[in-house]
């Protein structure tokens, strides 16, 4: 009872966020505290109605860079930055100044001439957005770097999950799919095993990266036994150039073992829920029926939270921003 | 007649032995004497003389650098200045540059540029192969003869075994090494031809996890040198490994040696003094091939170092421009400036009691000239004049801001020691204002 009173008194419930940086490049190496935060806050926009007036950063800029194709992160972005009222822009580079041969420190900079609160940046080189932080004078999200980091993908994982399931120390969750090729494996990783979950990787062992127990998680390279109790079964995208060739023999191979369909998820917590970062190949990583069910797959709702977390990541940037002015 | 006179200098000869303090009379390119004291040898009255009070300081021979890469924007003769200031009187350029060194009569076009009294020796290495894929066999015999002293595909391995047993037999007929950049180009990811999809950035292991960068196997270097030491002992072939990365490959090494074959290797400053945490801020300097590897390889250096197992330290100089390195790491340019660090971090190796300061100048003169086939330098009597002096004792911190090739990957780091003068057949090629305030009048 005191409890309950003592959390509907927390202020901070809606007040923004303050972060130690005024970027968001990685969660590896951010604070438990942070991470709650943020999640809280989120989970703050993701209740109110989309009616409500949150245009609390009018005159903001923001630029969405993308040096990778992108359709729902890209869109999710935009909206989030539109809903706090800002002014925001986007930017595909997917060939154009790549093609012309301009190097990333010169379009980063002719962007940062601009004079932009924010930049998101997506990019096919791991570690590109701490290059843009370390030259550049505006803050940088890092909306997915190569194979390192998608931390906002994280954060909008752990508010699912704290949603429908309500905590997340010492749940279970599994990990399935390209995992040596999947930035969202990282960072959910980091996430997790920081908030105190019990994380397991399953992957075939061509894509497992090596010493990953090292990041604090099991590996599996048998589904069953990697599924067996979890709480949440978080699916991974399998690039089409990987479904065959020298690391899969075949698609069909691949959903035979590594595939979440009904028998394999019986082995899993009766109540587990599925989750996929999209977007999904239905009959590849997960038999279409599993994806379908409401009742078990999230993976609509981690679309929404989208939203709401980069809501508050945007907004907490700005305030922590402000912050470092006034000091 | 000019007679330069070296007083009380600390000379230190490892072909020698020679390790006293003494005054060194030099004329022409000639050592002219080496004596307790130079006045019972010349005098003022019947000769110009110029005398360098050098009490306190070290002489020893001239270095050779055996593996620097002269890059495409690079200037062979801008190098031998920076290569003269450093200390390094010899050095062997690598055969992958724009042209390829890969027929004589560009050796021999090469030797010829080079050639200054002044600036420090250039040997070459020849390409090994013609063509880029590594099957035809270059003209190594001709090339020999216009003076190429081994024969490499330089940052590329020698991938094809066949082509590597024959390359080995004829190599050996004409009595030159073969030396080797090992490493499986398949697994590595570097084999472009392959239909795999990576391309190998790091050492893999829980860094190259942590950071999402490609791995490369440290077993990609052994594969190769294991491979190599059977065909070595079925040519009879003198082989020798480039900056050797791995203990996996350093045992088998050891192993081979004791067996008598003829099989040496080098390793490179990064690979004894840093290891693959350093590549945790994405910092492209460490961007180097063999990627840095895990503290117990590093360790494993030093011990093959202190046991002889690695025969010489070279540069490994691979400098490359600030714009190709200010790139994300999967787009930055491989490799880092090494020449004007060379010497410095082989002392620290003294500095932090590794090894003597004897060794440390027997890796860098006596031990790659025994490796390439070449003339022992030396410090003796009517011996040629290439040599150093040094402060082996003095502070200093590397900044990259202060240095002419970049990156350097071991900026911001102290160290002890400076070059003071290098002298090539008897010529100032670079002299430090602390060794010119030291002249006698």
């Amino acid at each position: 009872m005191n409890e309950l009173k003592k959390n509907k008194n927390k202020s901070f419930f809606s007040s923004p966020v303050k972060l130690s940086s005024n970027h968001l490049l990685a969660i590896e190496g951010m604070e438990k505290s942070e991470i709650q935060k943020l999640i809280e806050r989120a989970d703050y926009f993701a209740n109110l109605d989309r009616h409500t007036n949150t245009k609390v950063i009018q005159g903001y800029v923001v630029l969405n860079v993308f040096f990778e194709n992108s359709t729902r992160t890209r869109v999710s972005f935009e909206l989030a930055a539109r809903r706090l009222g800002a002014e925001v822009i986007n930017i595909s580079l997917v060939n154009s100044s790549i093609k012309k041969g301009e190097s990333l420190l010169d379009t980063a900079s002719t962007l940062n001439a601009m004079k932009p609160d924010l930049l998101i940046v997506r990019h096919p080189h791991s570690g590109a957005p701490l290059l843009f932080a370390d030259y550049l004078n505006c803050s940088i999200i890092n909306a997915g770097d190569g194979r390192h980091e998608h931390p906002t993908q994280a954060l909008l994982d752990a508010l699912t999950i704290k949603r429908r399931v309500g905590y997340l120390d010492g749940l279970k969750i599994s990990i399935c799919g390209d995992i040596a090729n999947s930035r969202v494996a990282r960072s959910n990783i980091h996430l997790l095993t920081t908030m105190g979950a019990e994380v397991r990787c399953v992957a075939p062992s061509t894509l497992m990266p090596s010493n990953l127990e090292n990041l604090g998680v099991k590996c599996f390279s048998n589904m069953k036994m990697g599924i067996r109790d979890a709480d949440v079964v978080m699916l991974l995208r399998l690039q089409n150039e990987r479904m065959t060739g020298t690391e899969n023999p075949s698609e069909r191979e691949y959903f035979k073992f590594f595939g979440l369909d009904e028998a394999k998820l019986a082995l899993a917590n009766p109540n587990a829920v599925i989750m996929h970062p999209g977007p999904m190949n239905r009959g590849v990583e997960i038999a279409s029926v599993l994806a379908d069910d409401t009742n078990r797959s999230l993976i609509k709702t981690q679309v929404e939270m989208g939203v709401a977390v980069r809501m508050s990541i945007i907004e907490a940037l700005n305030h922590t921003k402000n912050n470092m002015m006034k000091n | 007649m000019t007679f330069t006179v070296l007083k009380s200098v600390k000379v230190l000869n490892p072909k020698t032995s020679f390790n006293d303090i003494s005054d060194v009379i030099i004329c022409n390119d000639k050592i002219f004497s080496i004596c307790k004291d130079f006045k019972t040898e010349v005098s003022h009255q019947d000769r110009q003389i110029n005398i360098y009070d050098c009490n306190g300081l070290t002489m020893s021979p001239g270095l050779i650098d055996m593996r620097v890469n002269i890059g495409k924007t690079e200037n062979l003769t801008a190098i031998q200045k920076i290569a003269a200031e450093n200390g390094i009187t010899s050095m062997v350029i690598l055969p992958n540059q724009t042209p390829k060194l890969n027929n004589p009569s560009i050796i021999d076009h090469i030797k010829r540029q080079s050639e200054n009294p002044n600036l420090t020796k250039v040997n070459i290495y020849g390409a090994a192969t013609k063509d880029n894929y590594g099957l035809e066999m270059s003209e190594i015999g001709l090339m020999s003869e216009m003076g190429a002293i081994g024969f490499t595909n330089g940052n590329k391995s020698i991938k094809n075994s066949l082509v590597m047993r024959r390359l080995m037999s004829y190599a050996a007929m004409i009595n030159r090494p073969i030396i080797q950049h090992a490493e499986d180009e398949d697994l590595s990811g570097l084999n472009k031809a392959s239909t795999t999809l990576i391309n190998g950035e790091m050492n893999e292991g829980e860094i190259s996890t942590r950071l999402g960068l490609i791995g490369i196997p440290s077993c990609a270097e052994v594969i190769i040198v294991e491979r190599d030491i059977r065909l070595a002992k079925l040519t009879g072939a003198s082989y020798h490994v480039a900056h050797i990365s791995t203990r996996d490959s350093i045992n088998v090494i050891r192993e081979a040696k004791k067996t008598g074959l003829k099989v040496t290797c080098d390793t490179a400053p990064p690979y004894f003094a840093l290891n693959e945490t350093s590549l945790l801020s994405y910092n492209t300097a460490f961007k180097l091939s063999p990627p840095l590897r895990k503290e117990d390889d590093r360790l494993a250096v030093i011990e093959g170092i202190q046991d002889g197992t690695i025969d010489a330290i070279a540069s490994d100089h691979r400098a490359r421009s600030k714009d190709t390195k200010a790139q994300p790491f999967s787009a930055a340019s491989v490799g880092a400036s090494g020449i004007e660090t060379l010497f410095l971090m082989t002392l620290e190796l003294v500095h932090k009691k590794i090894i003597d300061l004897n060794k440390a100048i027997s890796l860098l003169t006596i031990n790659p000239a025994n490796v390439l086939k070449m003339k022992k330098p030396s410090i003796e009597k009517d011996g040629l004049a290439d040599f150093i002096i040094f402060d082996e004792n003095c502070p200093d911190v590397i900044n990259q801001n202060n240095l002419k090739t970049s990156p350097t990957p071991f900026d911001r780091r102290k160290i002890k020691g400076k070059i003071l003068g290098t002298f090539i057949n008897g010529h100032v090629a670079h002299i430090n204002q602390i060794l010119k305030d030291k002249i006698i009048k």
